[in-house]
């Protein structure tokens, strides 16, 4: 929002000045509406497309792919579906959640081993599973700024190839080795070596101040909300069919290239049935007074993948003979305090859509596209059920009632993460090109241009939302 | 290939086998004397339906620093055919020692990508027995096609379906075939005076090792000190592909799709070693890439291990 000020007029047209911040403060509700009206007077920032490979479960065929090769992998992929052959794009932003230490250039490097021009820039950007999304906004930003007239936004994660680090103890030795001058002074320090600093120390989904792993967290909320074990599993059935369906509908001939012998999700189970997925065990809150309901079938598997998305100035795109097929048209992140127990770890979303479409004068009803990411089904339906309860819609929201419920009918319609699994940072680029594509088949709804809804919650209590817009 | 008669083999021949047997034929030749022929066999060797192995190509791909796409590098598809061109070398009729052959140079013409899931038919033949001032030299051609063009299964391949040509130039070192060449002065070649680097490799002593895991090649004289030396070398040496390769990987994604490739080897990589790379590009007059040279040296010496270039094809 910092656009008014004494800015130069650059060689383009020079952005006026915003609202003031807080100016249109102070609404019932208590949400931030300033600023409502600044996205128009930026230029748009229009998805043109996207690429990715096929996710991977994690112990398949990309077990020995990195993080660089899988995001290379999808680079190119886009590079060749868009015909960016040595083309000198703005910005490239992408991460990975479960990243090596060698990897601090990850997407740099991607970019070098790719056939972008190699003076195209690239930053590694990390939100846990929120770092796709965040990639999306960030470059849009300053597309809609004009920094950049085009932009590549990416993630990937393995959690095949995942970093293993040393114990604290070997870690302190090795560095307090490395350090001694003198022979007696190495032995000294390598005698402070116990056998057990040598036990390695691998890369968990637990959250460093609770200890809870991110199931039993949302083990929790599920059990909060009262989310049934049928319903669960009745979301996780509805991924599977609407994802096989879409890859039977060719829905995913442009959005994706094969890699290593992959053409789809293999964790798509298209002959699942909700018979099938009662009969699995539950994984995650058997030690909850509560009956325990989440299971691997409605629980997200770990995967390994990476995606891309090609966004653009019209002018770029137009330049380029290339399609447009959505606007970014503006995104939210939130936090809960989860730590104590105050919201459930995965529930920031429930926050950042309710203020996000009070900055557009937008409901619910408004939104022809759901994609809610699909962390657990329990996340999901924790979401709707917290958006339907009138004590959350007052106390939490400070809203006269509940914020609203949604036609499921909208909701992820061409599957989600519970089949196409969830390679952490890759997630929001699937999700982002995928609906991009739907928004621009829809073109119009009653007049107006088809409109959709991302959320996507992420480890450490936050979440990031974004409404997208056909074209 | 006129004159040539083709001999299929049911599956790719193995390279340690192919490796006793040369010793074996090495000393065989020590006690009988040497073969008695001064022509190249007429021969060609072809294996059908070759595919790679998904976890080789990737493990060879991050050695060479190549990107991991499901794309055959050109030194990978090198590697796939070399055990097809050393059975021809292997062969009874082939005129000169396989073992402690030189690699003098290699010319890849990289028609068309080849992905990793295609099945392929591989051919090797050798030709062009020609004197050399140390020896006797010799091509080794593969070709790489695309499986089954050929449903009659008739060897009839022809050069315009070609999606992989490589030519490697070996030498017989001391080995003067009667009526080829006989021993001269070695002309002193123009003096090397290397460029600013563009690169420094750090080879380890295990480099030989890690390539001949990942090509195949486990020839003695790159595995370790004491088998190198088993062999007269004083040291064990770097594969002269996998230098060449590591180059062709620097140069990068601006290759594009299909180039020819070529190096010319020179003083060998005893390892462990630093090496000096130079990597030059040449545009054509609208900016487009046409080529990129290189040259590799030894920083401390200033001798040149290897030249070459990557150039798009015409």
């Amino acid at each position: 929002m910092s656009v008014n000020g004494p800015s130069v007029p650059g060689p383009q047209e020079p952005p006026a000045a915003a609202t003031p911040a807080g100016g249109a403060a102070g609404t019932a509700a208590g949400m931030s509406q300033h600023g409502g009206t600044a996205s128009a007077q930026l230029r748009r920032a229009v998805v043109v497309g996207g690429n990715r490979i096929p996710f991977a479960r994690t112990g398949g065929a990309y077990t020995k792919s990195s993080n660089q090769d899988m995001l290379t992998a999808a680079l190119d992929g886009l590079i060749a579906r868009f015909g960016l052959q040595d083309e000198r794009i703005g910005e490239v932003a992408a991460g990975a959640v479960l990243k090596h230490s060698r990897d601090f250039n990850l997407t740099r490097e991607a970019v070098l081993g790719s056939a972008l021009s190699a003076e195209t820039p690239a930053y590694d950007l990390q939100q846990a599973c929120a770092t796709g999304l965040e990639t999306v906004l960030g470059l849009a930003n300053k597309i809609k700024l004009g920094q950049i007239d085009s932009a590549i936004a990416g993630g990937v994660d393995s959690a095949s190839d995942a970093p293993i680090a040393v114990s604290e103890g070997l870690r302190e030795v090795l560095l307090d080795l490395n350090r001694a001058k003198t022979v007696s002074r190495k032995l000294q320090v390598l005698s402070r070596l116990r056998p057990k600093d040598l036990a390695p120390d691998a890369p968990n989904t637990g959250e460093p101040r609770t200890g809870l792993s991110m199931g039993e967290h949302q083990a929790l909320t599920t059990a909060q909300w009262k989310i049934t074990r049928e319903a669960q599993d009745e979301l996780a059935f509805n991924s599977h069919r609407n994802l096989a369906a879409a890859y039977d509908a060719g829905f995913f001939d442009d959005l994706l290239t094969p890699y290593r012998g992959l053409s789809r999700d293999s964790n798509l189970r298209a002959d699942t049935s909700l018979a099938k997925l009662a009969t699995l065990k539950p994984v995650f809150g058997k030690n909850l007074g509560a009956e325990a309901t989440m299971t691997a079938g409605n629980s997200t598997p770990l995967t390994d993948g990476a995606s891309t998305v090609l966004l653009a100035s019209e002018e770029w795109a137009d330049a380029h003979d290339l399609p447009k097929l959505a606007t970014v048209v503006d995104g939210e992140a939130a936090a809960v305090d989860f730590v104590h127990g105050k919201d459930g770890l995965l529930m920031a979303p429930a926050f950042a859509v309710p203020r996000l479409l009070a900055r557009h004068n937008l409901t619910l009803a408004d939104i022809d596209f759901f994609e809610i990411h699909e962390a657990f089904a329990g996340t999901v339906l924790s979401t709707l059920a917290a958006w339907e309860d009138e004590e959350f819609g007052r106390t939490r929201l400070g809203l006269d009632g509940a914020f609203g419920s949604i036609d499921r009918t909208k909701l992820n319609v061409n599957g989600s993460s519970l089949a196409a699994g969830h390679p952490f940072a890759a997630t929001g680029g699937r999700i982002v090109a995928s609906l991009a594509k739907m928004l621009h088949a829809q073109g119009q709804v009653s007049g107006r241009p088809a409109r959709g809804l991302v959320s996507i919650c992420a480890a450490g209590g936050q979440g990031v939302v974004a409404i997208l817009e056909a074209l | 290939m006129s004159g040539s008669r083709t001999v299929i083999l049911g599956e790719m021949p193995s390279l340690s086998k192919l490796y006793v047997n040369a010793a074996a034929s090495a000393a065989r030749r020590r006690v009988l004397g040497t073969h008695g022929g001064t022509e190249l066999p007429a021969y060609t060797h072809e294996v059908r339906g070759v595919k790679a192995d998904v976890a080789n190509l990737t493990a060879y791909q991050h050695l060479i620093g190549e990107s991991a796409s499901d794309v055959l590098p050109a030194g990978f598809i090198h590697a796939l055919a070399f055990p097809l061109a050393m059975s021809v070398m292997n062969r009874d009729d082939f005129p000169l020692p396989l073992l402690g052959m030189i690699h003098l140079s290699n010319k890849v013409v990289q028609a068309a990508p080849v992905p990793f899931t295609q099945a392929l038919d591989i051919r090797a033949r050798v030709e062009n027995l020609r004197g050399h001032r140390a020896g006797t030299q010799l091509d080794v051609v593969a070709e790489v096609f695309t499986a089954g063009r050929d449903a009659a299964g008739q060897a009839a391949a022809k050069q315009e379906d070609v999606r992989w040509r490589g030519v490697s130039t070996y030498l017989a070192k001391g080995v003067f075939l009667p009526g080829i060449d006989k021993p001269s002065v070695p002309v002193t070649p123009p003096p090397f005076s290397a460029p600013d680097p563009t690169a420094l490799w750090q080879l380890g002593v295990d480099t030989g090792r890690a390539y001949a895991a990942v090509s195949g090649d486990f020839n003695p004289i790159h595995l370790s000190v004491l088998t190198a030396k088993a062999l007269g070398m004083r040291r064990s040496l770097a594969h002269g592909m996998y230098l060449a390769s590591r180059a062709l990987a620097d140069v990068g994604a601006v290759r594009g799709d299909s180039f020819r490739w070529e190096v010319a080897f020179e003083a060998p990589v005893f390892l462990p070693a630093r090496v000096a790379l130079d990597i030059g590009t040449v545009q054509a007059d609208g900016g487009a890439w046409e080529r990129s040279d290189y040259v590799a040296w030894n920083p401390l010496s200033g001798r040149r291990h290897f030249s070459g270039s990557v150039a798009a094809l015409p």
